[in-house]
């Protein structure tokens, strides 16, 4: 249906725009002063499979729509590749568009649906005051525990997070895929490493 | 001495190396003179390590992977290339003809990204009231009562906004249910109206989030209303009139 296929495109075009400005990693410098072609698409997505299907998987936690999500967005990415601005950050941009896929889901609807949350006016308020500096030194070896942890945290704060700790992108990276404000960034990163320590206190180690 | 330990916030931007070069020096210089702040540091850094090899357990399989990448070179394979495109360095005589074609062509492109943003718009309203229409969809939530509907939104939206009493909609016009939906990524009130036997859609967002330029799609009249800050948008195989009618109810509460 023409309706659907113009739809799917609203949810692409703002991406290069947004992410924009962000540093290139050198691969995709080989590609800075080239035409795109399909070649280099295949050439930039592939290394990037799987970390796209990790957080596809995070973002649904279901095995299958998260296949059906990586690739409904690596369709829109091909299709809009003549829109991505060489030279700026593919990872970022085509993170961008995973999520802008994900957001028209039911399942991002059943969980925004689920999940009320509010964001912090300041990064300062955030002071965690209820564990004293030796009782948050962790020595966690069980990255189960971990994980089930992350699961449980709210997913505007996990999503900053991992796109934080696991993907590697930066704080302007992050706001570009989200599209929220630096701050916000900076304020639900913080926010979920407290509410972690809260969750893994009971399996933290000893006391210095 | 030092007086006043360091905010989380510039402890995770520094274990994060998101400071600029400044203030990571005076973190730096605080947390070696600081025993508190250090230990919160190294914990941050710990956590993030931990945090790390977490979110990459959840792996995806080696069979998915191999079946993602074959799609995708498939889809590569499927799409015609561009072609090449002159030397800028050969094509010197150009240039005035460029000039002249590139002024129309950003006029033309102004135009024509308003218009595209608004069909945009105007497709996704189908889509999403297309799909309520299916036997298999079913609202979110399910009610013919203003006092069930309205409440069951608080929280999920940014605005707010009110429903008429029932014998205050037009004739024939009853609420059926609603769904939390997005229109171009911003959250909206998708109300499901039955007017006589055809089943209409109410879009409410913010004003800010743009209005479609169509009053027709596919057979379907869609018609825009405002009230306040908020944009209503109706779509249906109805007459123009009787979502104008309904609009009004809606509109005349707010």
């Amino acid at each position: 249906m023409r309706a659907v296929a113009d739809s799917q495109w609203s949810t692409v075009k703002t991406a290069s725009r947004v992410i924009a400005g962000s540093a290139p990693p050198p691969l995709q410098q080989l590609f800075m002063n080239n035409p795109p072609t399909t070649e280099s698409f295949e050439q930039l997505a592939i290394p990037l499979l799987p970390s796209l299907l990790r957080h596809a998987l995070w973002l649904t936690q279901n095995e299958a729509e998260a296949e059906d999500l990586a690739q409904e967005a690596l369709s829109k990415a091909l299709r809009a590749f003549d829109s991505f601005a060489q030279g700026t950050n593919f990872k970022a941009w085509i993170f961008r568009i995973l999520r802008n896929t994900f957001l028209t889901t039911r399942t991002a609807i059943a969980t925004t649906r689920t999940s009320l949350f509010a964001d912090a006016e300041e990064v300062d308020a955030l002071t965690d005051t209820s564990a004293t500096p030796e009782e948050t030194l962790l020595q966690l070896d069980n990255a189960a525990t971990v994980q089930e942890a992350l699961i449980q945290l709210p997913p505007p704060l996990r999503d900053c997070l991992l796109l934080c700790d696991v993907e590697e992108l930066k704080y302007k990276e992050i706001a570009g895929i989200l599209d929220l404000p630096i701050g916000t960034v900076m304020s639900r990163i913080s926010r979920a490493r407290a509410a972690l320590r809260t969750q893994l206190q009971p399996h933290f180690g000893g006391r210095q | 001495m030092i007086s006043e330990h360091l905010q989380p916030g510039h402890i995770d931007a520094f274990a994060d190396h998101e400071l600029p070069s400044d203030q990571a020096r005076v973190v730096q210089q605080h947390v070696t003179a600081c025993h508190p702040c250090s230990l919160r540091l190294l914990s941050t850094i710990e956590l993030k390590k931990v945090t790390a090899e977490a979110g990459r357990r959840l792996d995806p399989s080696p069979a998915m992977l191999a079946r993602l990448t074959a799609r995708l070179q498939q889809n590569v394979s499927a799409k015609p290339q561009p072609k090449r495109v002159l030397s800028f360095q050969r094509a010197n005589f150009l240039w005035p003809a460029l000039a002249a074609a590139l002024l129309l062509v950003t006029i033309s492109l102004a135009t024509w990204s308003v218009r595209r943003t608004h069909n945009a718009l105007s497709a996704e309203l189908l889509d999403q009231h297309l799909a309520t229409l299916s036997a298999a969809s079913t609202p979110q939530v399910l009610s013919t009562d203003r006092h069930t509907v309205k409440p069951w939104f608080e929280g999920k939206l940014p605005f707010s906004f009110n429903l008429p009493e029932p014998n205050a909609l037009p004739p024939g016009s009853t609420l059926k249910g609603a769904d939390l939906t997005y229109l171009g990524d911003h959250p909206a009130a998708q109300l499901l109206f039955a007017v006589g036997k055809h089943q209409v859609s109410v879009f409410i967002t913010q004003q800010s989030s743009g209005s479609p330029a169509a009053t027709s799609r596919s057979g379907y009249a869609v018609r825009t209303a405002a009230a306040g800050d908020l944009r209503f948008i109706a779509i249906g195989d109805v007459d123009a009139p009787q979502l104008d009618r309904l609009l009004a109810s809606l509109t005349s509460v707010q």
